[in-house]
């Protein structure tokens, strides 16, 4: 067995370990209702439980990432699959700190699942180890990757703490017009996560069956020089093709349920023929979140924060919301460092300029911006509470636009990381 | 606003003060009375912005000022920045394009009009420099207008605080003692073991820690601001250069604008091997190194553009890669592209005798700089003209299109035995499809029947592989760039690593009356309070300490 092989058998015990350690969290918090004797100690003890499975998941992680560094020649941050696998493994990381401190089973509760949903959706992507190219291959790769993603960690450990703190205090039963509001934003959250979860779904479901279809797309383009040229296109869909791209032919395609021709075509504005298939990725996603959402909703009969709420009563708010600005205010430097000193660095070295308005680094000056008003709202606006939670959610969105929509959707220096 | 700013302990505060500086105790009418959480924010201490009644200036400044408009500012420049990246910007495009219809073109409508709303050059707009420069401004009054009151305040704080402002911090605690002499003794041993610096009086105590901690955001916003001017310093013109160099194999180039000269020595690209690419990226040129071994030299004399010897002295040499430029003296120069269409450099070609078939040479002919004559055997060559890109222009006389040798043509005066005195030109073409392509032999008419001019072999052709494209920048700025995000994150550490705690403790007789404030982290405040009560004999809970939640 060499290097990556065993490297591959630790992210996937990693994997499991995260998983049960989710579940025995869950039987910490939940589990207070069905133990007979003391609550507390229940809690406690299954916490420590948890906790200790959590770790030996970050050790796996560890080794996983050390091994493939081993392995692969170079430290595994300089793609996708790489850069989400260790995004998941920082978080793990600010959790098992920010547990350290505070000590509350339930932060667990929210922090795991959100590293396992990021560690499946690292899996998507080609995992290969692809060597470096030149622009990469400086140190200061590794010092700025992990430092900005060691940030983000605590930032968005300060969102799973600031998302609990939302469903400990929204008032469930209340006929304000306030109230009504704030449920209904919840669920739109816990929805989206659903979605995020219908994802990763879909592509293993039709990855497992092996799914294709392809299509060609045509381009003609005039030269400055008035000459004409057509490139022919290929895009390869993995998921059935409801959306084919834009003006392109059908090649080939799986028939899926006796369907044997795509529904729809790409509006004409999403030229290129790659945005046909993200659209279609989309539009695949909100159908699987849907589908997996209506499940939850028959079995729980009521909205999934209204289901989880009664669980999270046993802890104090003001507790949760310390706990979520703490986080954020460890996390605020570590990211201003990382993903903005060091990024100004490297690009100093490697662009030479240390500033270029790309779109990433935009973006991560977004994050940044974003986040100081945060900081600036609640030390001297005294946003503190349910306004300064809902802040946190819409923080983890714009880290997560940061990371991966950037890459998605607008493409530019860093579009090594695209697919 | 306030009227009345004389404390019932005496102490006259400066109009706008919410607590008074010297006992704590609530100042304004309403306050005075109630229960709820004091604001602790600046200790209570008025600030510049609260004159009683503002001037024009006043008013500027409390409009600055304002952490209201801060936020604003800092929303407004977040979204502003974030319209930029919707399409590309136009400074990433060659400048010759027609920026107008390519926005058109590849985005259509939206396209245009985000082309004719300014959005495809957003950072370099006025509306976005102007919120940076808003943003400067209010941090420096912001900061201004804090820190100074909070450095008074908390440099005079009095031992001995009000009831009420004990009664109302966010931490309280009280009980009573039999011994109040002992008790506090106590409790101030078990603070200093935190690492608290303890003062006290007969029947008071103020335990603090961690005070610096409170500078923390107004050094991080030092920094911002010295970062800021930095960027604006950028402006500049000698400040900055910017050119860009092509540097064939062994030439020596000059920079533009400097004294310097940039010799190519080898340029080496590398791809990686099949072996070493995973599967699916196999077959693909997926590039391993990009590096030219780099000499730079400073001109001494003779230095002109038309210089044909400039006295170059070398001060640095460096094999620059993608990540790794030659530094010479805030001089840097980058590695940013490079060509491997190959350039003829050098052509080694005989004089042969048709007639006798007697061959004289080789001699070495470069393409840049040749000599001008050459002796071969009983013969002479003239140079008498040279071009690089050969043409025949509009009037039927022979031009070079560009100084890259493309299309070289020599015109050599003949001399020798058998020749007329003043000598006989012969064109000569180094590349054999130029000298088919213009017919050299009948260019040269009567003399190409006794002469040739040509190599004898592929190895008497030299040709240079590589041309490399090196970036060379000067930015005064950067030294204050880095100084100001240095301090700047300085600041951020100490505000955001470290709290600032106090804890107060006021004896009444046997009643003890005890109020904790920090700015953030109550989880450890609480955690040691409890521990100083604890060696003061009263065991709590640190939750029971908790007087009530954040007010929002």
């Amino acid at each position: 067995m060499n290097w990556l092989d065993f490297s591959s058998s630790a992210f996937v015990a990693a994997f499991f370990l995260y998983c049960f350690g989710f579940l025995f969290f869950v039987t910490a918090i939940v589990g207070r209702r069905w133990s007979h004797g003391n609550p507390d100690r229940h809690e406690k003890r299954w916490g420590n439980i948890a906790f200790v499975v959590s770790v030996l998941g970050l050790a796996a992680h560890l080794l996983f990432f050390i091994t493939r560094w081993v392995g692969g020649g170079h430290i595994p941050i300089s793609n996708m699959y790489e850069f989400m696998t260790f995004l998941g493994m920082a978080i793990m990381v600010a959790f098992t700190i920010i547990y350290l401190i505070y000590r509350k089973p339930i932060l667990g509760m929210f922090a795991l699942p959100l590293v396992v949903i990021i560690v499946a959706y690292a899996s998507v992507f080609p995992q290969e180890v692809q060597p470096l190219i030149p622009a990469l291959n400086s140190y200061w790769l590794k010092i700025h990757v992990t430092t900005a993603a060691l940030g983000e960690a605590f930032l968005a450990v300060g969102f799973a703490a600031g998302l609990l703190h939302l469903l400990r205090t929204i008032d469930f039963a209340g006929k304000s017009e306030d109230s009504r509001k704030e449920r209904l934003w919840i669920e739109v959250t816990m929805f989206m996560i659903v979605v995020a979860v219908g994802f990763i779904v879909t592509v293993f479901a039709f990855r497992a069956a092996g799914y294709e279809a392809q299509f060609t797309q045509e381009n003609v383009q005039v030269s400055q020089a008035g000459e004409e040229s057509s490139k022919v296109e290929t895009v390869k869909y993995s998921m059935p093709p409801i959306v084919k791209p834009f003006n392109s032919t059908l090649v080939h395609m799986d028939s899926f349920l006796g369907i044997k021709q795509p529904v729809l075509e790409a509006p004409s504005w999403m030229n290129g023929i790659n945005a046909g298939r993200k659209l279609n990725t989309v539009i695949w996603s909100f159908l699987s979140g849907l589908i997996l959402y209506g499940i939850l909703r028959l079995v729980l009969r009521r909205t999934l924060s209204a289901a989880i709420h009664p669980y999270t009563t046993d802890i104090d708010p003001d507790d949760l919301d310390e706990i979520s600005y703490r986080a954020i205010a460890i996390g605020f430097p570590i990211f201003t460092l990382g993903a903005l000193i060091f990024a100004m660095i490297w690009a100093s070295i490697a662009w030479s300029r240390f500033w270029g308005w790309d779109p990433k680094e935009v973006w991560a000056l977004i994050t940044w911006l974003y986040y100081s008003a945060y900081l600036h709202l609640r030390l001297s606006r005294g946003w503190h509470g349910k306004r300064s939670s809902w802040l946190t959610v819409i923080g983890f969105l714009i880290i997560m636009f940061t990371l991966v929509g950037v890459n998605l959707v607008i493409a530019g220096l860093h579009s090594y990381a695209g697919a | 606003m306030f009227q009345n700013t004389k404390c019932e302990c005496g102490h006259q505060n400066p109009t706008g003060t919410v607590l008074c500086e010297a006992c704590g105790k609530p100042l304004d009418e309403k306050e005075a009375g109630g229960t709820d959480l004091l604001e602790m924010r600046y200790d209570g201490a008025a600030r510049r912005s609260q004159k009683a009644d503002p001037s024009i200036i006043d008013q500027v400044w409390n409009f600055f000022s304002s952490v209201k408009i801060a936020v604003y500012l800092i929303i407004i420049t977040l979204i502003g920045a974030s319209l930029g990246t919707i399409y590309p910007q136009e400074d990433i495009f060659l400048s010759n394009m027609d920026m107008a219809s390519y926005y058109k073109d590849t985005y259509g409508t939206l396209g245009s009009i985000y082309y004719k709303l300014g959005l495809s050059h957003t950072y370099e707009s006025w509306w976005f420099i102007l919120l940076l420069v808003m943003i400067g401004t209010s941090l420096v009054i912001c900061s201004l207008d804090r820190v100074l009151p909070l450095y008074r305040a908390l440099n005079k704080q009095q031992i001995r605080k009000h009831e009420s402002f004990l009664q109302r911090q966010k931490a309280v605690y009280t009980g009573a003692t039999d011994n109040g002499e002992e008790f506090i003794a106590l409790f101030a041993k078990q603070a200093k073991k935190r690492h608290y610096k303890v003062t006290r009086t007969e029947d008071a105590l103020l335990a603090e820690k961690s005070r610096f901690s409170r500078w923390g955001p107004y050094i991080n916003h030092i920094g911002l601001i010295v970062f800021l001017l930095a960027v604006l310093a950028r402006a500049i013109p000698s400040w900055q250069l910017d050119e860009y160099v092509t540097v064939p194999e062994g030439d020596t180039v000059r920079i533009e604008n400097t004294d310097f000269f940039v010799k190519n020595e080898k340029f080496t690209v590398q791809y990686y091997k099949d072996e070493e690419l995973p599967a699916e990226l196999r077959g693909t040129n997926r590039a391993k190194l990009y590096r030219t071994d780099a000499v730079l030299y400073r001109c001494l004399a003779d230095c002109g553009p038309s210089s044909p010897e400039p006295k170059l002295e070398q001060v640095a040499s460096h094999d620059i890669e993608v990540n790794s430029p030659l530094e010479y003296k805030g001089l840097k120069l980058y590695q940013f592209d490079y060509d491997s269409t190959p350039v003829l450099r050098e052509v080694s070609p005989m004089l042969i005798d048709k007639q006798t078939g007697k061959q004289y040479g080789p001699f070495k002919l470069a393409m840049k700089n040749p000599q001008t004559s050459y002796e071969l055997g009983p013969y002479k060559l003239e140079l008498r003209q040279n071009f690089m890109e050969f043409a025949i222009g509009e009037d039927g006389k022979p031009i070079t299109k560009s100084r890259d040798p493309k299309a070289p043509a020599f015109i050599f005066l003949i001399k020798g035995p058998g020749l007329s005195e003043e000598g006989e030109p012969y064109i000569y073409f180094p590349m054999q499809k130029d000298k088919a392509a213009f017919s050299q032999d009948k260019l040269n008419k009567g003399i190409a029947d006794r002469f040739e001019i040509k190599v004898g072999s592929m190895t008497d052709v030299k040709f240079v592989e590589f041309t490399t494209f090196l970036n060379v920048r000067v930015d005064k700025a950067m030294p204050y760039i880095w100084t100001g995000l240095a301090i700047s994150m300085i600041g951020l550490i100490m505000g955001a690593y470290w709290q600032h705690r106090r804890i107060w403790l006021r004896l009444d007789g046997n009643a003890v009356t005890i109020g904790a404030h920090t700015n953030k982290n109550w989880y450890g405040m609480r955690a040691d309070l409890a521990a100083a009560l604890k060696a003061a004999g009263i065991q709590v809970d640190p939750k029971s300490l908790d007087n009530g939640g954040n007010r929002t």
